[in-house]
């Protein structure tokens, strides 16, 4: 009776952090909206993509490298399709703190500007701090730093209705 | 004789009519009392019914992002039905509770207490939310975990420590009175009553509950011109610090900007350091998210206390206190209260006593008298049985 009791009790344990572990889940940034396929993206899989770094200053008026992906390779992967019609989408980004900004599709276009637009996880090479990351838009030579939008967690894809 | 003759006929035709007028005065009064009471009963049941598609009145900078679900459209007649639910006690177990407990008009729709005392006469986790411009809201409760007025309202109406009876339970009692069937057919095309209507209607309610129309909104229009006190008070909500150009502000409009001085952002606002109730990082499990909390709007801040998600200061100048002298550092704080101050180098704010003064100056013109006694947004209940 006594072992059936630890028997018990291990188990229970056991499930209880298996469970609370899984409550911790990792960081992710989902892709959704008008794509064909929708994405849930972690830190690790950001890495699987070519690595573009931009320079940024900032608040503290010092320069910054930033390193992570060009958002139009992770729209491409979703299969996004950047063609006439898609004048007429935007990218909703949102963050964690409930803040959203938008970016013009064609604003994240190669063929439309030169401007770089990446969905970065490290700064000066080291990981995000928390407050910051772990993900964060940086829009490269933006006079404002109101659109490098921090601790991003959907990218959605729409039309303007 | 013939005087006599004259009199007779004088005394007669005086007293047929007395007689006529007797009886038409009496027929009157009758026909008055009838009338009146059929009149009475009649618009208990059907005054104010009017019907046909809800238009929602509110100045063009309030913009027009507003969140009206596809499968609720806004009526009157719904708006209506609403009403007379979120005043409605049988809603509650014991019938003593409707929303308008925790959310009273007078109040901005709040309730004066840190915590609210449901059914059970147990106290809720979090601080009773002002109703102010819900049109515009995405995401509801401190914590922001419904998507709609109409997934929100089924909440507090069924938690044990809130009004505590199930959906069900309310259909079967809304069944029993004789106005609710008619009602909810006048709204939804059939008398059905379900859970998912009662809520709908509750939203529709709600949806109108609109402010716009405190000093705040009479200076933006032009007709209203704030003391110099106020207006030192707007500059400082609106600025952001910047000590080394000499630049003072309390930067409260990163998170309160706006018309509607609403964001729909969520943070840690340095409360406590560990804190009791861990906010958004209860659901999303993310430690960033520990002791995160909506941004509540401003609008009627001057009679809601008491403020913060667990009602903790009693006072406006509580509340400045916290956000330029006792700003508590952790791991989760957000990152907008971190080395924003007056002073270079400075940890806080650190707001002069004066400013303090202004800024809640400019609080109070965001008091909107209309909207906390506008007859459409009182008790209906009482209204019916005043007449």
């Amino acid at each position: 009776m006594k072992k059936q009791f630890i028997i018990a009790f291990i188990s229970i344990v056991s499930l209880v952090t298996t469970i609370t572990s899984k409550a911790q889940t990792t960081a992710t940034v989902k892709i959704t909206g008008e794509v064909t396929a929708p994405l849930s993206l972690t830190v690790a899989d950001l890495h699987q993509y070519t690595q573009t770094t931009v320079v940024r200053k900032d608040k503290d008026g010092k320069d910054h490298t930033y390193s992570g992906v060009i958002l139009a390779d992770i729209l491409q992967k979703a299969g996004v399709t950047m063609n006439r019609e898609s004048l007429t989408k935007y990218l909703l980004v949102d963050a964690s703190d409930g803040y959203e900004i938008i970016f013009a599709l064609a604003e994240l276009d190669k063929s439309f500007t030169d401007k770089i637009i990446i969905l970065a996880d490290t700064v000066d090479g080291k990981a995000l701090a928390p407050g910051d990351g772990p993900f964060r838009i940086i829009v490269q030579d933006e006079k404002k730093p109101a659109r490098c939008i921090k601790q991003v967690t959907s990218l959605k894809v729409l039309f303007a209705k | 004789m013939l005087y006599n003759y004259y009199r007779l006929k004088v005394s007669t035709k005086y007293f047929l009519k007395l007689l006529r007028a007797r009886i038409i005065k009496a027929v009157g009064v009758w026909f008055l009392l009838v009338f009146s009471l059929v009149l009475s009963a009649w618009s208990y049941y059907y005054d104010e019914i009017t019907t046909g598609a809800y238009h929602f009145n509110y100045p063009t900078n309030f913009g027009n992002r507003i969140n009206v679900p596809d499968n609720n459209p806004t009526t009157k007649q719904g708006v209506y039905l609403g009403r007379m639910l979120f005043y409605e006690p049988r809603l509650s177990a014991n019938n003593t509770l409707s929303c308008a407990n925790c959310h009273k008009q007078q109040l901005a729709f709040t309730d004066n207490r840190p915590f609210s005392l449901g059914v059970d006469q147990v106290e809720t986790t979090r601080n009773s939310m002002s109703l102010a411009n819900l049109l515009w809201t995405r995401k509801f409760f401190w914590d922001g975990r419904a998507a709609s007025l109409e997934e929100q309202a089924a909440i507090p109406l069924t938690n044990p420590h809130e009004m505590g009876q199930s959906l069900e339970v309310s259909v079967k009692k809304l069944k029993a009175e004789p106005e609710y069937p008619a009602l909810f057919k006048a709204v939804y095309g059939d008398n059905t009553i379900t859970g998912d209507r009662i809520c709908k209607a509750i939203a529709q309610f709600e949806r109108t509950l609109i402010s716009a129309n405190s000093r705040y909104d009479q200076y933006l229009s032009k007709a209203y011109q704030p003391s110099a006190e106020e207006l030192k008070g707007m500059e400082l909500f609106n600025t952001g610090p910047q000590p080394e150009k000499g630049i003072r502000g309390a930067n409260c409009a990163h998170c309160h900007g706006g018309v509607k001085t609403y964001l729909e952002l969520f943070h840690n606002n340095g409360l406590d350091s560990i804190p009791k109730d861990n906010g958004i990082e209860a659901i999303t499990g993310s430690p960033g998210d520990r002791g995160r909390f909506k941004v509540p709007t401003l609008r009627n801040i001057a009679l809601t206390a008491p403020y913060m998600h667990d009602g903790r200061f009693k006072t406006l100048d509580q509340v400045l206190d916290h956000y330029s002298d006792h700003v508590v550092q952790s791991e989760s704080l957000s990152t907008v209260f971190r080395g924003e101050s007056n002073d270079i180098g400075g940890r806080t704010l650190k707001l002069l006593p004066q400013e303090k003064k202004e800024i809640i100056a400019f609080l109070n013109m965001l008091t909107d008298k209309d909207f906390v006694t506008n007859p459409e947004f009182s008790d209906p209940h009482l209204h019916s049985t005043k007449k």
